[in-house]
C-alpha cells in the first residue's frame, strides 16, 4: 500500500483514540487557547446589561435536554449569574418536557450561590422576589401568545404548585410589557415560535443560547434584528462566562471555558485529518490517471 | 472517586454506550435498549402527569363537561386501528391542519419572508457605517446569486450560469459553515462526557 493511501484507510478507531486524548490532555496540562468573542454574544451580554436593577425581568426559557447539558447549561448559569448579579428578576419556564430538572437545577444552584455570598438578610436572594420558575407547559405557542395578554392566566401556578398571584415579582411582571427580553435556552427548534408568534405580535425582545448545531440557521435573525443577541454552542457558552468573569460578575470561570480549550484541540486534529485525507485523495487520483491515463468515474 | 451509587450508573451506562466506537457489542446493545425503555417511561409518566391529568381529565372529574369535546378529539386518533370507522380520524386532523395554518401562515410570512426581505434590502441607510454596508452588499449578491441557482426554466449560460456558479459557492460557504458547528456541537457532547467521567466519578478534575 502507497503512502498516500495508507492515509486515506487509517482506522476509525485510531481517530477515535486520538480525538479521546486530545479531548482529555487539557484537563492535566496547562494549555491556554485564546478565545475571541463573537459580536453575537456580546450583543446579548450588552443587552442584559443595559437593563436597569429591579426593572423589568428577563425571561429564561430553559428548553434543553441532558444530552446537551455540556453546551446549553454553562449558557443558562452564566445568564442566570450575570442576571442576580445586576439585580435583575428572573421568570423561567420551560417547554421541552426534558428541560425542568435541568432548569431547577440551574436557577437553585446559582440562587444558592449568591445567597452564601449574602452579608445580611436583604442581600438574600428569594423566591418569589427575585425569580421565580413557572414549569412545563403543554401548548407552547398559545401559551405563548397569551403571556402578552397576562401572565398569570396562562401560569395561575408555578412548578412547585404556588398560585403566582402571590409572589411580588409576579405582581409587578404581568404580561410582556413588563419582560425586557426573552432569552431561549434551546436545543431543538423553540426559538423560531418565540420569533413567529410573541416576536411579530407583541414586538418581545428575544435572545437565544443554542447548541452549535442550530446556530447558522439564526444568524438571518441577528442581521434582521430580529434576535437581540445569541450564544451559539459550547463557544458562545465560554464566551458569556469570559464576560461575566471579566466584569467582575462571577468569582471563577465556568465549564465551557474549560471544555474549550480540549474544542480547540480537536478542531486543530480534525483539520490536519481533513487536509491529510484530501491530499491522500490528489495522490491517488494523480496515481490512477498515471496508469490509465484517464480517469473515469 | 465518586460513592454516589447514581454516579457510578451513569458511568457505567457511558462506557457501555462509547463501547460501540469500537465495535457493536452486548453491552452497547444493552445500555442503547435501557435508554430507550427509560426515556418512553419518562414521557409517558411526565405528559400524563403534566398535561392530560391536570387539563383534562381532572377539570372533567371537577364537572367541566366541555372537556368532553378534546377527549373525543383526541380518542378519534384511535379509530385509525378499527378500518370500520377509520375515517373518523379526519376530524382531529382537519381540526389540527385548520388551527395550525391559521395560526402559523401569517406568522411565517411576517416574520421569515417580509422581515427577511427587509433585511436583504441595501438602503442608503445601511452604508451609514461602511463596514456593515460591504455586508449588507454582499448579502444581497449572495441572496440574488442563490435564488439563480435555483431558477430552472432557463439554461444556466452565460450571464446566468456565472451567477448560478457564484451562488454555488454561496452554498457551499453555509453548508461549510453548518458542518463546522456540527463538528462543534458533536465534539462538545463528548467533552460534556468526560468531564463527567474525569470530575464527578473519577474525581481527577474539578
Amino acid at each position: 500500500m502507497k503512502w498516500y493511501e495508507r492515509i486515506t484507510k487509517i482506522d476509525r478507531r485510531i481517530i477515535y483514540l486520538l480525538l479521546t486524548s486530545l479531548v482529555i490532555l487539557p484537563f492535566f496540562v496547562k494549555v491556554t487557547i485564546p478565545q475571541n468573542i463573537m459580536p453575537q454574544t456580546k450583543r446579548l451580554f450588552d443587552f442584559i446589561e443595559s437593563i436597569p436593577p429591579n426593572d423589568k425581568a428577563v425571561m429564561i426559557s430553559f428548553d434543553y435536554t441532558p444530552q446537551t447539558q455540556p453546551e446549553c447549561h454553562p449558557m443558562a448559569k452564566a445568564l442566570l449569574r450575570h442576571c442576580f448579579s445586576r439585580g435583575i428578576p428572573v421568570i423561567g419556564l420551560s417547554y421541552d418536557p426534558q428541560a425542568p430538572g435541568l432548569a431547577l437545577d440551574a436557577i437553585t444552584s446559582i440562587a444558592q450561590e449568591f445567597d452564601s455570598l449574602a452579608a445580611i438578610n436583604d442581600d438574600s436572594f428569594d423566591y418569589g422576589v427575585d425569580y421565580v420558575y413557572l414549569g412545563w407547559k403543554s401548548g407552547r405557542i398559545a401559551a405563548q401568545l397569551d403571556m402578552g395578554e397576562e401572565i398569570v392566566g396562562v401560569y395561575p401556578r408555578d412548578y412547585f404548585g404556588n398560585v403566582i398571584d402571590s409572589f411580588p415579582l409576579m405582581n409587578k411582571v404581568r404580561n410582556y410589557k413588563n419582560v425586557a427580553i426573552v432569552v431561549i435556552i434551546s436545543s431543538a427548534d423553540y426559538p423560531l415560535d418565540w420569533i413567529r408568534y410573541p416576536q411579530t405580535r407583541y414586538g418581545v425582545n428575544v435572545g437565544a443560547g443554542l447548541t452549535a448545531v442550530m446556530a447558522p440557521k439564526y444568524y438571518p435573525f441577528l442581521q434582521t434584528g430580529q434576535m437581540s443577541g445569541m450564544m451559539s454552542g459550547m463557544k458562545g457558552a465560554a464566551e458569556y462566562e469570559k464576560l461575566v468573569f471579566d466584569h467582575g460578575y462571577a468569582r471563577t470561570l465556568g465549564t465551557a471555558e474549560t471544555g474549550m480549550n480540549s474544542q480547540s484541540m480537536i478542531h486543530i486534529l480534525i483539520m490536519i485529518f481533513i487536509i491529510l485525507g484530501n491530499v491522500g485523495y490528489f495522490f491517488s487520483r494523480r496515481g490512477k490517471k498515471g496508469k490509465t491515463g484517464d480517469i473515469r468515474e | 472517586m465518586s460513592s454516589d451509587p447514581w454516579i457510578w450508573i451513569g458511568a457505567f451506562l457511558t462506557l457501555m454506550i462509547f463501547s460501540f466506537l469500537y465495535k457493536d457489542n452486548p453491552f452497547y446493545k444493552f445500555g442503547e435498549h435501557l435508554f430507550v425503555g427509560v426515556a418512553n417511561g419518562y414521557y409517558i409518566v411526565f405528559y400524563w402527569q403534566n398535561s392530560l391529568r391536570p387539563n383534562l381529565f381532572e377539570p372533567l372529574g371537577a364537572g367541566e363537561f366541555i372537556y368532553v369535546v378534546p377527549l373525543l378529539l383526541g380518542l378519534m386518533y384511535f379509530t385509525r386501528f378499527i378500518p370500520k370507522i377509520s375515517w373518523l380520524v379526519r376530524i382531529p386532523i382537519g381540526f389540527m391542519i385548520g388551527w395550525g395554518a391559521g395560526l402559523s401562515i401569517p406568522a411565517y410570512f411576517q416574520a421569515e419572508v417580509l422581515r427577511q426581505l427587509e433585511g436583504t434590502v441595501v438602503a442608503p441607510t445601511s452604508f451609514s457605517n461602511p463596514t456593515s454596508g460591504v455586508w449588507s452588499l454582499f448579502i444581497l449578491i449572495g441572496v440574488i446569486c442563490t435564488l439563480i441557482y435555483f431558477f430552472f426554466s432557463k439554461e444556466h449560460k452565460g450571464v446566468l450560469g456565472h451567477t448560478s456558479r457564484l451562488g454555488i459557492i454561496f452554498i457551499m460557504i453555509g453548508f461549510g459553515a453548518s458542518f463546522g458547528y456540527t463538528v462543534m456541537a458533536r465534539v462538545s457532547l463528548l467533552i460534556g462526557r468526560v468531564q463527567f467521567l474525569l470530575g464527578p466519578w473519577l474525581g481527577l478534575i474539578d
